[in-house]
């Protein structure tokens, strides 16, 4: 299968900042030089690059030719991902698929952001319909979900901050977190932090943030030739656009990952009860518990009732989001995706330092991508990693 | 408890239409909800489309609704961008209109204590600089 025959030999990762002097490319090199340095690979042997979309490079519409200029890539594969949140991820997917079809061997995935500093994004969407209602984006698609969910399963809030806990002590634990973010909360905390659009708090909410990561990635064949026993291995992979959007009313608290999840679970030959760490994509903490529903951790509208039964801190039995998730580390923009991502490939490298969790069996990785109209997201993404299988 | 805006000091401009919602547009002129009906398919659809959301065909038409419905889910906006930024809070509801579709808008005359999913709404039409008029709802007593 594609995916098992890719792996990936080495990941970077910058310090997030709430707001960079830097300029992208600068944070590209960082990153670029960062991977051939740890796996040993020379520069020209990186025939594709597979960008994760940008705010910043949103003004340039030749943005993965030009960056590729920028840091001096010859390749034989260049391209860009732009389904949001789920970019980094699919852009690894992508990656295996590339390398399997023969139209590049090794491939340097970047996802870069500096949306804080410089977000060059001109509005081509839907503006006629949620502008003149004062639609904050977001925040109030994520209000709409979360009253949802409550008038039909009920919600206990203080379980939602249980989550935004662990996260904020992963944060504390992870020196490239963004600093303003590196400080305990309580679940009183996260119950009184004011209201964004209510029901969502302030705690709920990533912060747009700069800064990026990056993973390289080759063919397996490739990497046992040059000796390279440690490395991670993508084994399943599922991804799915507009979930039901030929409907026009749909349930919001169910979402594309049910599908995208069955099908990378069955790739992997894994079910939820075998995954060892969880790196759900984390814009708003609910979204977090609608995944676990969703990938069959628990049954739709349990959410609450599992999370309190489990320990999600990177001692439990399902650490979650061990580098803070985006919420707790901060959101480098499109490129945050790559966060959690590299996190979990961090933890199968065995190289998380202090909040390295003891199970790497596997890591389940996952991305939200686009906030539709009056749905809930546009993409969804789930990725299942082991160490060199 | 909180006092809710009803926004309707808020600064708006007329929107920019895209071409195939340009009939929804202009029947705002008079006050009309016009919905796009998917004949293939025989189901309404909003927003409005280049195409059928099921049959993907084009010939759509565009048939009135009394903008009759009920509250599908809504949130209280405590922070907001211009124009609305120093008229928080207010509310923005997801209203499922009776022909089966979900439609995005602000409350009016509604406060904190009558607003609640299933709430019975009808259309609230606000003018807009230009003569067309913005769809909002208010609870249908």
């Amino acid at each position: 299968m594609a995916l098992r025959d890719a792996a990936i030999v080495g990941y970077a990762e910058s310090k997030i900042v709430e707001k960079s002097d830097r300029d992208i490319w600068e944070l590209g090199a960082e990153i670029l030089e960062s991977l051939l340095v740890s796996t040993g690979f020379d520069k020209a042997e990186i025939d594709g690059l597979i960008l994760s979309a940008s705010m910043t490079g949103a003004g340039n519409p030749f943005w993965s030719q030009t960056t590729a200029d920028q840091l001096g890539l010859e390749l034989d594969f260049c391209q860009i991902v732009d389904i949001g949140g789920c970019s980094p991820t699919a852009a690894l997917a992508r990656a295996c698929a590339a390398i399997d079809a023969g139209m590049a061997t090794t491939v340097f995935c970047l996802y870069a952001d500096m949306q804080a500093s410089e977000n060059n994004r001109r509005e081509r969407g839907m503006q006629e319909w949620i502008q003149p209602q004062g639609y904050l984006g977001p925040p109030a698609g994520f209000g709409f979900l979360s009253r949802r969910y409550e008038h039909q399963f009920g919600l206990d809030y203080a379980m939602l901050g249980k989550l935004a806990v662990a996260q904020r002590g992963h944060a504390v634990l992870n020196d490239l977190a963004v600093e303003k973010l590196r400080k305990p909360i309580t679940v009183d905390d996260y119950l009184n932090s004011r209201m964004i659009a209510d029901p969502v708090r302030l705690l709920d909410s990533v912060m747009v943030c700069d800064g990026g990561s990056g993973l390289l990635v080759t063919s397996r064949r490739n990497a046992e030739k040059r000796g390279l026993a440690k490395c991670v291995v993508p084994i399943g992979y599922g991804e799915r656009t507009n979930y039901r959007v030929r409907e026009n009313i749909v349930d919001v608290t169910e979402t594309g990952h049910r599908v995208a999840g069955a099908k990378a679970f069955a790739q992997a030959g894994l079910k939820p009860s075998d995954i060892a760490s969880f790196h759900p994509y984390d814009d708003f903490i609910i979204a977090i518990m609608i995944q676990l529903e969703m990938l069959g951790f628990c049954k739709h509208g349990q959410g609450c009732a599992f999370i309190r039964e489990h320990d999600f801190t990177h001692t439990g039995d399902l650490p979650l989001n061990t580098g803070g998730g985006q919420i707790s580390a901060g959101q480098c923009g499109l490129a945050g995706g790559g966060t959690n991502l590299v996190e979990a490939v961090r933890q199968l490298f065995g190289e998380a330092g202090r909040r390295q969790v003891k199970n790497t069996k596997n890591a389940l990785v996952t991305g939200i991508g686009g906030i539709p109209y009056g749905r809930n997201w546009a993409s969804s993404a789930v990725m299942i990693l082991t160490p060199n299988a | 408890m909180v006092t809710i805006n009803d926004t309707l000091g808020v600064p708006r401009e007329a929107p920019k239409g895209r071409s195939f919602a340009m009939p929804f547009w202009n029947a705002t002129r008079e006050k009309k909800l016009l919905l796009q009906y998917d004949p293939h398919s025989r189901l309404y659809q909003f927003f409005p489309r280049a195409a059928g959301l099921v049959s993907g065909r084009r010939d759509l038409e565009w048939r009135e609704s009394p903008g009759r419905g009920e509250v599908f889910s809504y949130t209280v906006a405590y922070r907001a961008r211009e124009p609305f930024r120093g008229h928080e809070p207010f509310l923005i509801a997801l209203v499922t209109l009776d022909e089966g579709v979900n439609v995005m808008a602000n409350m009016v005359n509604c406060d904190l204590a009558t607003m609640t999913i299933g709430l019975r709404v009808k259309p609230y039409w606000h003018p807009l600089p230009g003569g067309m008029h913005l769809l909002m709802f208010e609870p249908d007593r």
